[in-house]
């Protein structure tokens, strides 16, 4: 494996490698100063490749090996505060063993990129697959991105340092990815080199903000009533104006590269006359777009529409691609018990930002592929019969349904 | 291991340096040692430092939005987060120094956390921390025996028998807190074999206390000081007596003053004459009853406490330090 | 009457219970009245710190409605009794929590009432405080102010005589009958209940006019909004300090713009600039950064720092070259050193009044052994 890493920053080459790989190479690739690390599966595979091109002195970076995720995160936190650009992850409960940490890097302002290997939550413990433990950070200021293939792992790990060290930004972003799925099956991807990198991506600097004996600040003094709604308000339009700084990165990154989405903040597949718009994150989009393209030849108007960032919100992108269809059907490989509908985290964000709008397409939740479940062609079909009754009916039966679940 | 600054032991009290970078605008009670330990760390220290200060007194007393006591760079951690504060500003330090993305310069970097923060909740990083030894870091645990900020609860570190919010003596229950003081120094110094120094330290010994932090500071690698911080509120005392109750804790022998420089223990100060039978130990007592926390405590509540102390002196394998006894059989 | 708000205002922790006994027995009162009420402290003075000034309030309405309508503001906007439980407050507080001087009498409705406890008289009361262009009335009654911890309380009747007089100078909140009652349920001791009857006979007030008072311009503090905050949640640290007064000598480090202490302290040190033997102590024990080193190696205390914890006088070797003086004695925050430069005698002949007088004054900030307490109280007598 290394072999094949070594001459690879000088020029660009081709790889077959995982998606946690594809970052680990990003780090590379972006001189990341601090990495922390503590074993979960399935995220730990990126930290795996990380060491070893550590050991082989491909890249020069202060690996720690942290005692728990808790101290993982509070050490980038902190490295980050003097100036250093950083990356950790987690999966699953691991993730939440660090939350305290997780929420103050977000409050203070440190743009740590971190990688979210999705994975359900305990108890029981499970390995595979299940989106809620990325999206708990939702409220707290973390931007947040679901990666579909290890070409965009790579591609969006690099935009990700560009946004989050952004003056106008400094927020935290993490890379969501499907465990098993992206983690550990490996896809040709075409790594850059070292220069294109350098074009791309500027130092991190934190100027005034930056904790040293030369700037001597105090950094997060104890707050009351007085001040606290004033420094909510400005995380808000740092988060706001992430937005365009998203836009940008986006179109240069695809000048620099040559490759990318029309869009940063969503992927559409045959929407444009679609009746029926299949929504969901992450790697679903494969099986989602075989599905489509078979309902496409039987005539139906069907298309697929993949949320790639979750935070910031695409609200106007959404409202545009949804509101020209008669239904959607909302994919959630999450749950929240209990909440509107009984529904799914995506599907009632999605509810939310249409709910205004002119044309309001029925809207359909169905909870699929929990625990690291296959959501196959089938599992869609399935989803777009019930969909399609509900346009035939002109009501909606149930609003949330759970696909392969056994009764 | 990136080198450290040169800072010399100070000879005499009158040799200590004026420069301060600790001075007013925080809010702590009166009479606060722990505040007192602050500034003395500084002095010490002196201006190229970084000071990461964990949840606790001497973050939301001392650092209120908008004022700060603080000439050097300082930030919060969270509670448990001592020893991971350090690791990550001296890491991030280190690695652009390394790569030339930062000028090149030995930079203090001092974490504090309380006893709750951490002889508690932050034991396992300043654990982590401490076995970081390509990392110059000096973890300064300030001791006031209770989560003091919160409203005075009990902790892990809050003598036995203390009146606390969390052990309050009732009718049923005079002694609520049955746990004896934890010994964070030793496990620490034990429980770490290469870490070249652990001490324990009294801001009522002002010239020991500066150049303990410095002997901290230019040994090389990560250390620890525990400071025992007698704090007016929660101890119940007029805080004219902070300095003198923190000189009764270390003659009555209920506290001991000792370095650990690359595995060898000097006891220091009283202590060291107390050890060597030159100093009589002063009665508990003495140091009890001048706290409104010991109170209630009974004759037998009294004496009980004292036992525990002489067998800790007259029993223990390292007198007053290690509470190991030789099984010679 | 509808609703009768009042406020204690007390020294953090010091005097806590105190104030907890005042505010929960004034609602116990007016429940024997058939009215409702509530007692809180301030959320935003806690955690509470030794001096600190906080408050506690005690809001008591006829009905349920009415008690509603002025709790919709948590910190009442005027209150109609105001009690300061330590007179050296009367030059205003800073609680902890929030920032600028606030006026002892700024809460005190017009033709409300002002509770002091002190030793001084009115009138040397009256030039403590604030100017207001309204009148209202000062009672004082007279005692040492209650200090005393967290654990250990100086039942010391302080409590009870302030309930007393509250009934004689504020008859529409609630009767002395009702209060003499709860006294008893509260306490079962004959010895407070009349305590609180003696404290009602001999209560007096004092008018105080539109005008009368000190005429100082408060420090007040006017909060930035969200663009003009550095994000990152950062604040620029307090700047290096230097030579005494800028000079190259000594040693004056820099201190808050934005928070002084000149209310968090009941006492302030007198420094015997002649007996000094410079051995440094109060310099380096203090833990407020408080002493500025002079070009000749002395040591003065600077106002802006000093919270008044007495640790300098304790550590001093010579016998009163420091010497914690009752605040209510001073009139200003200047220099001691420069006073003493400018004219060695006349500080001398200031200082040994200060010193003799604090002799004479039994003042105590909380618990020094066992059993104290009751010494103190029995050798109070009947103040």
């Amino acid at each position: 494996m290394t072999t094949t890493v070594e001459p690879m920053f000088r020029e660009a080459t081709e790889e077959l490698i995982s998606g946690s790989e594809a970052i680990a190479m990003a780090c590379a690739l972006a001189d990341v100063d601090v990495i922390t690390a503590f074993p979960i599966r399935p995220y730990d595979t990126v930290m795996q490749f990380v060491s070893r091109l550590k050991a082989d002195g491909i890249f020069d970076c202060d690996f720690i090996v942290a005692e728990s995720e808790h101290t993982q995160f509070e050490i980038v936190k902190h490295a980050s505060s003097v100036g250093a650009r950083t990356f950790s992850g987690s999966s699953g409960v691991g993730w939440f063993y660090a939350f305290e940490a997780i929420t103050v890097t977000a409050g203070l302002r440190m743009p740590v990129v971190a990688m979210v290997g999705n994975r359900a939550l305990d108890d029981p413990g499970a390995f595979g697959v299940e989106h809620n433990d990325a999206l708990a950070v939702r409220d707290l200021g973390w931007m947040l991105y679901w990666v579909a293939t290890a070409q965009e792992a790579l591609d969006m790990a690099l935009i990700a340092w560009r946004i989050a060290e952004d003056p106008k930004v400094l927020l935290p972003f993490a890379l969501s990815c499907d465990g098993s799925f992206l983690t550990h099956s490996q896809a040709i991807v075409q790594v850059p080199a070292i220069e294109q990198v350098n074009r791309f991506l500027p130092p991190y600097d934190r100027g005034k903000l930056q904790l040293h004996p030369d700037n001597p600040i105090t950094i997060a003094p104890q707050v009351n009533e007085d001040w606290l709604m004033e420094i909510r308000r400005q995380s808000d339009e740092a988060m706001r104006r992430s937005v365009g700084v998203i836009k940008k990165a986006y179109e240069e990154f695809k000048q620099e590269f040559g490759r990318g989405d029309p869009s940063p903040f969503i992927d559409e597949f045959m929407t444009e006359d679609a009746e029926i718009i299949v929504v969901g994150m992450g790697t679903l989009a494969l099986p989602a777009r075989v599905a489509i393209r078979r309902l496409r030849e039987e005539g139906k108007k069907v298309g697929f529409l993949r949320v790639k960032f979750f935070r910031p919100f695409p609200t106007d992108e959404i409202r545009e691609a949804l509101s020209k269809c008669k239904a959607v059907c909302v994919i959630d490989r999450d749950y929240s018990y209990g909440s509107p509908s009984f529904g799914g985290v995506l599907f009632n964000e999605l509810r939310a930002a249409m709910y205004n709008q002119q044309n309001r397409p029925w809207m359909l939740n169905f909870i699929a592929g929990l625990g690291g479940r296959e959501i196959r062609v089938r599992e869609i079909n399935e989803i777009v019969d019930i969909t399609q009754k509900a346009i035939d009916d002109d009501k909606v039966e149930q609003e949330t349904t759970w696909i392969g679940v056994r009764e | 291991m990136t080198t450290v600054q040169e800072l010399p032991q100070i000879r005499g009290v009158k040799n200590i340096p004026l420069i301060e970078g600790f001075t007013s605008g925080h809010r702590t009670c009166q009479g606060c040692e722990s505040a007192l330990v602050m500034r003395l760390m500084i002095k010490a220290a002196g201006p190229r430092t970084i000071v990461l200060g964990s949840t606790g007194c001497m973050y939301v007393a001392n650092t209120t939005y908008y004022s700060t006591p603080w000439v050097v760079p300082w930030m919060h951690t969270q509670l448990g987060s001592s020893g991971s504060a350090a690791t990550g500003t001296a890491a991030g330090l280190a690695s652009m120094m390394r790569k030339g993305k930062m000028t090149k310069e030995p930079i203090n970097v001092i974490a504090f956390c309380g006893d709750g923060g951490g002889a508690d909740m932050g034991l396992s990083a300043i654990s982590a921390a401490l076995q970081h030894d390509e990392y110059n870091l000096l973890i300064l645990m300030y001791d006031n025996e209770s989560y003091a900020n919160t409203d005075i609860q009990v902790s892990g570190s809050t003598p036995w028998g203390a009146n606390t919010t969390f052990s309050p003596p009732g009718k049923l229950h005079r002694i609520m807190n049955q746990r004896w003081k934890k010994n964070t120094a030793p496990m620490l110094a034990v429980g770490h074999p290469n870490v070249r120094y652990v001490a324990t330290a009294d801001g009522s010994y002002g010239l020991d206390f500066t150049n303990k932090i410095r002997r901290a500071l230019t040994i090389g690698g990560p250390t620890f000081i525990h400071s025992i911080d007698p704090c007016p509120k929660g101890w119940d005392f007029d805080p004219k007596y902070s300095h003198e109750l923190g000189m009764l804790v270390v003659e009555t022998g209920l506290w001991v003053q000792y370095e650990i420089i690359d595995g060898e223990l000097t006891l220091n100060g009283p202590s060291r004459a107390i050890a060597r039978g030159i100093r009589k130990r002063k009665p508990v007592r003495e140091y009890l009853e001048r706290q409104g926390r010991f109170a209630h405590m009974t004759d037998e509540d009294l004496k009980h406490f004292q036992d525990r102390v002489d067998e800790s002196w007259e029993k223990w394998w390292m007198p007053g330090v290690i509470p190991i006894t030789q099984n010679d059989e | 009457m509808s609703v009768v708000a009042v406020e204690v205002v007390y020294r953090g922790i010091f005097q806590r219970t105190l104030a907890r006994n005042i505010v929960r027995s004034i609602v116990f009162a007016a429940r024997k009245e058939g009215k409702i009420g509530t007692a809180f402290g301030r959320y935003g003075d806690s955690p509470e710190r030794n001096g600190i000034p906080a408050k506690q309030f005690a809001i008591v309405a006829d009905g349920a409605e009415e008690l509603e309508e002025s709790m919709a503001v948590y910190e009442a906007a005027q209150v109609d009794v105001t009690i300061n439980v330590d007179d050296a407050m009367c030059k205003g507080v800073e609680s902890w929590a929030w920032y600028g001087l606030q006026p002892i009498n700024e809460l005190t409705k017009p033709g409300g009432t002002l509770i002091v406890t002190s030793r001084q008289d009115n009138d040397s009361l009256i030039q403590d405080m604030h100017q207001r262009d309204t009148a209202y009335d000062l009672a004082v009654i007279p005692s040492i102010p209650s200090f005393s911890g967290l654990w250990v309380y100086k039942d010391d009747h302080t409590d009870v005589r302030i309930l007393g007089t509250l009934a004689k100078v504020a008859s529409h909140l609630v009767s002395i009958e009702s209060m003499l009652e709860v006294i008893k349920e509260q306490w079962g001791s004959e010895e407070k209940q009349a305590s609180a009857k003696k404290a009602y006979d001999r209560a007096t007030v004092r008018p105080v006019e539109p005008g009368e008072g000190k005429s100082e311009e408060r420090m007040t503090f006017t909060l930035p909004g969200w663009k003009d905050m550095e994000e990152g949640v950062v604040i620029r640290g307090i700047e290096e300090g230097g030579g005494f007064r800028g000079g190259d000598s000594g040693y004056q480090p820099v201190r808050s713009a934005v928070f002084k202490k000149f209310s968090t302290r009941s006492m302030r040190p007198v420094i015997n600039f002649e007996t000094c033997t410079k051995c440094t102590l109060c310099w380096l024990q203090c833990p407020d950064t408080c002493f500025d080193v002079t070009p000749d190696g002395l040591y003065d205390a600077n106002m802006e720092s000093c919270c008044g914890c007495g640790v300098c006088e304790a550590v001093c070797p010579v016998t009163d070259c420091v010497t914690m003086v009752s605040e209510s004695h001073f009139n200003d925050n200047n220099s001691q050193w420069e006073a003493w430069q400018k004219d060695k005698d006349g500080y001398k002949k200031w200082m040994t009044v200060l010193v003799e007088t604090q002799k004479k004054e039994t003042r105590t900030h909380g618990f020094h052994h066992k059993g104290q307490y009751a010494e103190e109280i029995a050798a109070m007598g009947d103040v």
